[in-house]
C-alpha cells in the first residue's frame, strides 16, 4: 500500500511541479459534511465550508449546502445539490489615466455578498483488482450573483482625495460552468487511509481554471471520515484579471449516519 | 484514539479561523474623502484614446476609431471639434521632422511617453484648443521637443514649440526637454499651471525668445524647472498676467544681452529677465534661483508689487550695465517681504529697486515683521525669517 501512496504522490508532485507561473497565495479550506444513506441507491447530506486566501490571512467564503446522490449503477452515480455562498469579493482597482488629471483609481473596496449555486453531476467509476480506483465526474453548475450595491470610489492621485459613486451597481450574473475531474485513488478494504490524486476542469466555454488535488481519507472507525489534502488551484482565463493561483490546504471532516 | 483525533479537528477548526480576519485591500488611509458634488467627473464620459508613434519620417496612428487623426509624414493633424468626447493622445516614438497639432473644442489630454519630437518647420505641438490641455509627462520616462529656426507660415497661430490656445497643466512626474530655437519654449494664450512633481528643462537658443510666456498667469506649486535661456532680451518666464510660485524648484538663468529694436526710427531696448511679470509677483514657497549675467539683465522685472512671504528666493545678476541696469529685482509699485528668505545680489546698479528715488538701499525695499537676518546694501540684500 505504501508503494502506490509513495507512487501517487510522486505522480502528484510531478503534475503540479511548474504549473503556477503568475501572482500566486496560500489558502486554507475547511469543510464539514453529513451523509446519510437513506436506501442502498440513495444517498442524501449536506456540507459546510470555510475558505481564507491572502495567505491564510483573510477570509474569503463560506459556504453551506444539500445534496442528494443516487446510484444508477455500480459503476455510475448521479447527483445534484444547491449550494448558498457568502463570498468576500476581492477589492477591485481600476488605475487609469484620465483627461483631468494624469492618475486615477477607480477602487471598490472587498465586500461580502451571497451567491446561489445550483450543479448536477454523474460520476463514472471502475476499480480495478489491484485496489486502484479509476474516476471520471462531470458536474454541469450554474452560479447566480445577486445584483449588489458595494461601495466604490473615484481616487485622485495628484489631489490624493477620494469620492463615493453614489450610483455605482454591481449587476446580477449567471454562470455555467462544466466541471470535469479525473481522479485516481487507493482504495483498499479495510485500509484506514485513502489516497487520491485528481485534476478537475472548469469550462465555461474555455477553460477557466484547473484544479490539482493530492490528499488522503482517512477512516475513523464507521462514522468518521477526515480528509487532509493540498490543492493548486491554476487560474487560467478569469473574469477578473486579478484572481491570483491558489495554494490550499485542506481538511474536511465527514459524519457519516 | 478517535476521541483525540476529533478533539484535535475541533481544536484546529477554531485555531484557523482567528488568524482569518485581515483585509488584503489596498490602503487608501491617507487620501482624503471629499463629498464635493461639482468634483470634476469627466472621467465618466466616453474615452477616446488615441496612440500616435512616431517613427522617422512617418507616425503610426492606433485606436483612432472616429476617424480624428491624420498623417502627412510625420506632421500629424487631429481633428476633433465634433467631439464630446473625452480624449487621450499618447505620444511616443521619435523623429526628426514631425508635429502634432490639434483642433478640438474641449479639454483633452496629451501623455508623453518617450516621445522625441523635432520640427523644423514649426512647433512640435500646436494646440489650438482654448480649453484645458494637461499635458502628462509619463513617470520614468524623457520626452524632448524642438523647434526650428524658421516656421512655416500658417493661419493659426504658432508661438512655440508647445504652444496652446488654452490653459495649460503639466501633470507627471517625468522628464520633458523642451528645445526654442526661433520663438518661445512653452507658450499659451491663457494661463500654465505646474501643480505635480514634473520636471521640465528648458533651453532657448540665441534665436529664440522666452522660456515660458504665458498671457494669463503662470503659477508654480510642484515640480523642477530648468530653465536656460540665451536669447538676448529673453525671459525665463514671461507672464503678461500674475505670476505665482507656491511650491518646487525652478532654476532661471539668462545670459543674453539686451535686445534693441528700432520701431518708427525709435530705439527700444529689452533687457533679459529671469522673470517677467506685468502683474503681481507672488511667492509663498519652493525654491528660486535666478542667475542673470548679460548686459541689463535682471532677475524679476514686475510692472506691479513683488510680494515674498515663504519659500527661499536667491537673484542674483552679473552683467553691465551698457543699455540698461542690471538689477537682482526691480518692481514699479513695491518690493514686500514678510516671510521666506531673499538673497538678491547684483554687479552693477541695485540689488532691489522698487521705483524709489531715494539713495537710501532701506528704501527700496519693505519689510514686514521681524526676519531673523536682514542686511540692506545697495548691492545686496539679505533677508531671512528662517
Amino acid at each position: 500500500m505504501e508503494k502506490y501512496q509513495l507512487t501517487l504522490l510522486l505522480v502528484m508532485a510531478s503534475l503540479l511541479s511548474g504549473q503556477v507561473y503568475g501572482r500566486s497565495e496560500g489558502g486554507l479550506i475547511t469543510g464539514l459534511e453529513a451523509e446519510k444513506k437513506m436506501t442502498k441507491k440513495w444517498t442524501v447530506g449536506m456540507e459546510a465550508d470555510m475558505r481564507t486566501r491572502n495567505d491564510f490571512k483573510t477570509m474569503d467564503r463560506w459556504s453551506v449546502g444539500l445534496y442528494a446522490d443516487y446510484k444508477c449503477l455500480k459503476w455510475v452515480k448521479a447527483s445534484a445539490g444547491y449550494v448558498l455562498l457568502d463570498n468576500h469579493f476581492s477589492e477591485k482597482r481600476e488605475d487609469y489615466i484620465s483627461a483631468a488629471s494624469n492618475a486615477k483609481i477607480k477602487w471598490r473596496p472587498s465586500y461580502w455578498g451571497f451567491r446561489h449555486r445550483f450543479h448536477a453531476s454523474f460520476t463514472l467509476s471502475h476499480k480495478f483488482s489491484n485496489n486502484i480506483r479509476l474516476s471520471l465526474r462531470e458536474r454541469w453548475q450554474y452560479t447566480y450573483r445577486p445584483l449588489a450595491t458595494p461601495e466604490r470610489y473615484k481616487l485622485d492621485v495628484a489631489a490624493q482625495t477620494m469620492k463615493l459613486d453614489g450610483n455605482y451597481v454591481r449587476g446580477a450574473k449567471g454562470k455555467n460552468q462544466l466541471r470535469s475531474r479525473f481522479q485516481i485513488e487507493y482504495d483498499r478494504k479495510r485500509s484506514r487511509f485513502t489516497p487520491y490524486v485528481n485534476m478537475e476542469l472548469y469550462n465555461s466555454w474555455q477553460t477557466e481554471k484547473i484544479r490539482y488535488n493530492a490528499g488522503t481519507d482517512v477512516k475513523i472507525g464507521r462514522h468518521h471520515v477526515l480528509t487532509l489534502f493540498y490543492r493548486l488551484q491554476d487560474i487560467r482565463q478569469a473574469d477578473d484579471d486579478d484572481v491570483p493561483d491558489m495554494h490550499y490546504a485542506g481538511v474536511t471532516y465527514k459524519f457519516k449516519f | 484514539m478517535k476521541k483525540t483525533i476529533l478533539r484535535l479537528l475541533s481544536l484546529f477548526f477554531a485555531v484557523t479561523l482567528f488568524p482569518s480576519c485581515e483585509n488584503d485591500d489596498s490602503s487608501f488611509s491617507n487620501y482624503a474623502l471629499v463629498t464635493d458634488s461639482s468634483d470634476d467627473d469627466d472621467d465618466d464620459v466616453p474615452w477616446d484614446t488615441i496612440y500616435i508613434v512616431y517613427d522617422g519620417t512617418v507616425a503610426t496612428v492606433a485606436n483612432d476609431i472616429h476617424g480624428y487623426v491624420t498623417a502627412s509624414g510625420a506632421h500629424v493633424t487631429v481633428s476633433a471639434t465634433q467631439s464630446t468626447s473625452g480624449m487621450l493622445l499618447v505620444l511616443s516614438g521619435s523623429t526628426p521632422d514631425g508635429s502634432l497639432t490639434v483642433f478640438r473644442s474641449r479639454k483633452y489630454s496629451i501623455l508623453l511617453n518617450d516621445v522625441s519630437i523635432t520640427n523644423g518647420s514649426g512647433p512640435a505641438i500646436n494646440n489650438q484648443c482654448t480649453k484645458s490641455l494637461i499635458v502628462c509627462c509619463t513617470p520614468g520616462t524623457a520626452s524632448v521637443l524642438a523647434d526650428g529656426a524658421t516656421y512655416a507660415q500658417r493661419d493659426y497661430d504658432q508661438k512655440a514649440t508647445l504652444f496652446s490656445e488654452g490653459q495649460l497643466y503639466f501633470r507627471g512626474t517625468g522628464t520633458l526637454t523642451v528645445h526654442a530655437n526661433s520663438r518661445n519654449a512653452i507658450a499659451s494664450d491663457d494661463y500654465i499651471t505646474f501643480d505635480d512633481s514634473t520636471h521640465v528643462d528648458i533651453v532657448v537658443s540665441p534665436t529664440g525668445t522666452n522660456g515660458l510666456k504665458a498671457n494669463d498667469g503662470v503659477f508654480i506649486h510642484d515640480g523642477t524647472l530648468f530653465i536656460d535661456v540665451a536669447s538676448p532680451g529673453g525671459r525665463g518666464i514671461r507672464s503678461e498676467a500674475r505670476t505665482l510660485i507656491s511650491g518646487g524648484t525652478v532654476t532661471v538663468n539668462t545670459t543674453g544681452d539686451c535686445k534693441i529694436e528700432t520701431v518708427d526710427g525709435v530705439a527700444d531696448t529689452s533687457s533679459a529677465a529671469c522673470i517677467k511679470s506685468d502683474s503681481l509677483f507672488s511667492m509663498t514657497g519652493g525654491v528660486l534661483t535666478l542667475t542673470s549675467s548679460g548686459d541689463g539683465g535682471k532677475g524679476i522685472r514686475c510692472q506691479e508689487n513683488i510680494e515674498i512671504s515663504g519659500g527661499v528666493l536667491v537673484a542674483k545678476t552679473t552683467g553691465e550695465n551698457n543699455n540698461s541696469k542690471p538689477k537682482a529685482l526691480k518692481s514699479d509699485t513695491g518690493i514686500i517681504i514678510r516671510g521666506g528668505s531673499l538673497t538678491a545680489t547684483v554687479r552693477k546698479s541695485w540689488a532691489c529697486d522698487n521705483g524709489s528715488e531715494s539713495e537710501d538701499p532701506r528704501d527700496h525695499i519693505t519689510v514686514s515683521g521681524t526676519p531673523a537676518l536682514s542686511t540692506i546694501t545697495k548691492k545686496s540684500v539679505i533677508i531671512s525669517f528662517d
